[in-house]
């Protein structure tokens, strides 16, 4: 807890990102509760500017675009996160059995891992949610969770290859260790940082990609989620008739929170990987080294 | 040689499995596939047209792997079947007139983007920590997370509806016929500014920060000093020493990042109105016209699957360690 301290305080991506992430995590349990109109109800005038009722305006239909806002952040958080969550999951099984039991297996999995890695995922996604049919965002959470998960099987697979020649592998088969605790509880720890950016890589690319399926008109326009919002939006042809508000709310929403979760990957790609912290060298170590080199050293 | 036979299989065996996934699809949703596939092509095709349709899929009498090996043939034989909403032109068609405009995109965008993201991500790395890195880098990491449907809605309502500095959609302006005339590239190059500066925007992030990163792990080594040592300019170490082998990796990457370039690629020329095949893949969707949007599935992996072979091909030219196995 102390080490995750410690890093917010030095890092300033780190504490950006918490912030942004944990701000719309907040904002999907209890926003919520603060908006008064319900998200789907005809509750004003149609396209109302934002004024103090109508905090973000009103949609062509009269709808609450606060409501809808807050509403839709629970949708698209949820898929985002449970997608991202079996992703990361799918991607972290696949890849460890394949890089720990080498062999037919890593043939048979690499295999597959590298084909679902150049069948264009978004193209397949659309095909599969257009016989679907108006996806729900269960749906969509499990047809991107199932669809996307051979970038991280095939760095997951890499790492665990690189893992499994160490000396502390190799002793705890001598001593005789299950494979399931060599797995669980040698390889796995050393695999924590990359795990967790595939996860947040995932998080984002499940939230854009929940956006692009529903934008296209494949989700079911009755549900509440920022995606169905730029879709109705799009339909109601809400920027050429100037209701900027009704677009405007769910695009900073998604860019935003994207944003927030691609600073807190920089920064877990920072603690991991030393060589890519770039901390500005004091003055006098600066000048040391530029008396060394002979050349004015900016590092 | 064996290298690119090997590739080679391995694509043809990636493109088998996505035409055996558009194969089962239709087969394995609840009801009866004929009428989810064709319950809207009834009115619009005869019935001479609608039995070949079902032939080209493989909806024939027969067990089902026969039904697989009839629609295997179809597909090898580039007989995508009839477009339900484009009746009487063939899926071919309609994809043939809409490919060269996102190969356009596509193309100019990712070829800008590499190249321009690249450089940057080659320059902070240099002078990583400084003041360009410490801003340019995160920047580039938050604009590749923001997604191109947000940034073309963005564009077109600042620059295309507010400002009115580029047209609304389209590839040419109306009163233009398709021609090698000055007037038509013109339109063409004015109607194609705002789509592709969203998609570099898209893209150029991700670019710099697999290269950056992979070039300030390559700085550390040996060589590097070595080049140094030898009393090499900056230039020539940066470039020579650490920037070719810095994108090797990137090669790789962007195999893999085409599939994200297509994505991005399809859904901004929906927003733009732009006729390639983001747009027909849209009106399809629209029209509930499976042939059409499988056939683009299709034509859309086989692009991929070759934007990764000419990668292999890029990757054994930068790297000679692979063309003396």
């Amino acid at each position: 807890m102390s080490i995750l301290i410690s890093i917010l305080r030095q890092n300033w991506k780190a504490r950006l990102g918490v912030l942004i992430v944990l701000g719309f995590v907040l904002l999907a349990i209890f926003g919520p509760w603060f908006a008064e109109f319900a998200p789907e109800r005809r509750v004003g005038l149609p396209h109302q500017p934002p004024d103090g009722s109508h905090w973000l305006g009103t949609t062509r239909m009269g709808q609450d675009v606060f409501s809808q806002f807050v509403h839709g952040a629970r949708t698209s958080l949820a898929v985002g996160f449970g997608a991202g969550f079996i992703v990361a999951a799918l991607g972290t099984l696949i890849g460890v059995v394949a890089g720990y039991f080498r062999g037919k297996v890593d043939e048979f999995l690499t295999f597959l891992t590298n084909v679902a890695l150049v069948i264009p995922n978004l193209p397949l996604l659309l095909v599969l949610a257009a016989f679907i049919g108006s996806a729900s965002p269960l749906v969509i959470m499990l047809i991107i969770g199932f669809t996307s998960w051979s970038w991280g099987a095939r760095v997951i697979r890499a790492q665990t290859l690189a893992l499994r020649d160490r000396e502390f592998v190799h002793a705890a088969e001598l001593l005789g260790e299950p494979r399931w605790r060599i797995i669980g509880v040698e390889i796995l720890p050393n695999l924590v940082s990359i795990v967790g950016i595939n996860f947040i890589g995932s998080v984002i690319y499940a939230v854009l990609t929940q956006a692009t399926i529903e934008y296209l008109g494949l989700g079911n326009p009755l549900d509440v989620s920022w995606g169905i919002m730029l879709y109705n939006a799009q339909n109601s042809a809400a920027l050429y008739v100037g209701a900027w508000w009704e677009v405007l709310a769910p695009c900073v929403a998604i860019a935003l929170l994207g944003a927030g979760l691609a600073l807190l990957n920089f920064a877990i790609d920072e603690m991991a990987n030393p060589r890519l912290r770039t901390y500005r060298l004091n003055r006098r170590v600066r000048q040391r080294m530029a008396a060394l080199s002979g050349k004015e050293v900016s590092a | 040689m064996y290298f690119f036979l090997r590739r080679l299989g391995f694509y043809l065996a990636a493109f088998v499995v996505a035409c055996t996934f558009n194969f089962l699809l239709p087969r394995m949703m609840p009801g009866d596939p004929v009428q989810i596939m064709f319950a809207q092509s009834g009115s619009t095709l005869g019935p001479e047209a609608m039995d070949a349709l079902r032939a080209t899929f493989g909806f024939v009498e027969g067990p089902i792997w026969q039904q697989y090996l009839i629609y295997l043939k179809s597909v090898f034989n580039w007989d995508l079947g009839l477009s339900v909403s484009f009746y009487p032109f063939s899926v071919n068609d309609v994809i043939g007139t809409a490919l060269p405009w996102t190969l356009l995109l596509v193309g100019l965008s990712t070829l800008i983007s590499f190249s321009l993201g690249s450089l940057l991500g080659i320059y902070a790395a240099w002078r990583r920590g400084g003041l360009f890195d410490s801003i340019v880098s995160p920047l580039a990491l938050v604009m590749q997370s923001i997604p191109a449907v947000v940034l073309s809605i963005l564009a077109l309502f600042v620059f295309a509806v507010m400002l009115g500095w580029f047209p609304v959609g389209r590839a040419y302006g109306l009163d233009h016929d398709p021609a090698w005339s000055f007037a038509f590239v013109a339109s063409v190059a004015h109607h194609a500014v705002l789509p592709l500066i969203t998609l570099i925007t898209v893209q150029v992030g991700g670019f710099l920060v697999t290269i950056r990163n992979n070039m300030i792990n390559l700085l550390g080594e040996d060589y590097i000093n070595m080049g140094r040592a030898k009393g090499l300019g900056d230039t020539a170490v940066m470039f020579r020493y650490g920037a070719r082998n810095a994108l090797l990796p990137s090669v790789t990457s962007f195999a893999m990042a085409f599939g994200f370039i297509v994505a991005g690629s399809l859904i901004t020329e929906v927003i733009f109105n732009y006729p390639g095949l983001g747009r027909l893949l849209f009106n399809g969707i629209n029209a509930r016209d499976y042939p059409l949007i499988q056939g683009l599935l299709l034509i859309i992996t086989v692009a991929t699957l070759a934007a990764n072979f000419i990668a292999d091909l890029v990757y054994v030219v930068l790297d000679p360690r692979l063309r003396r196995s």
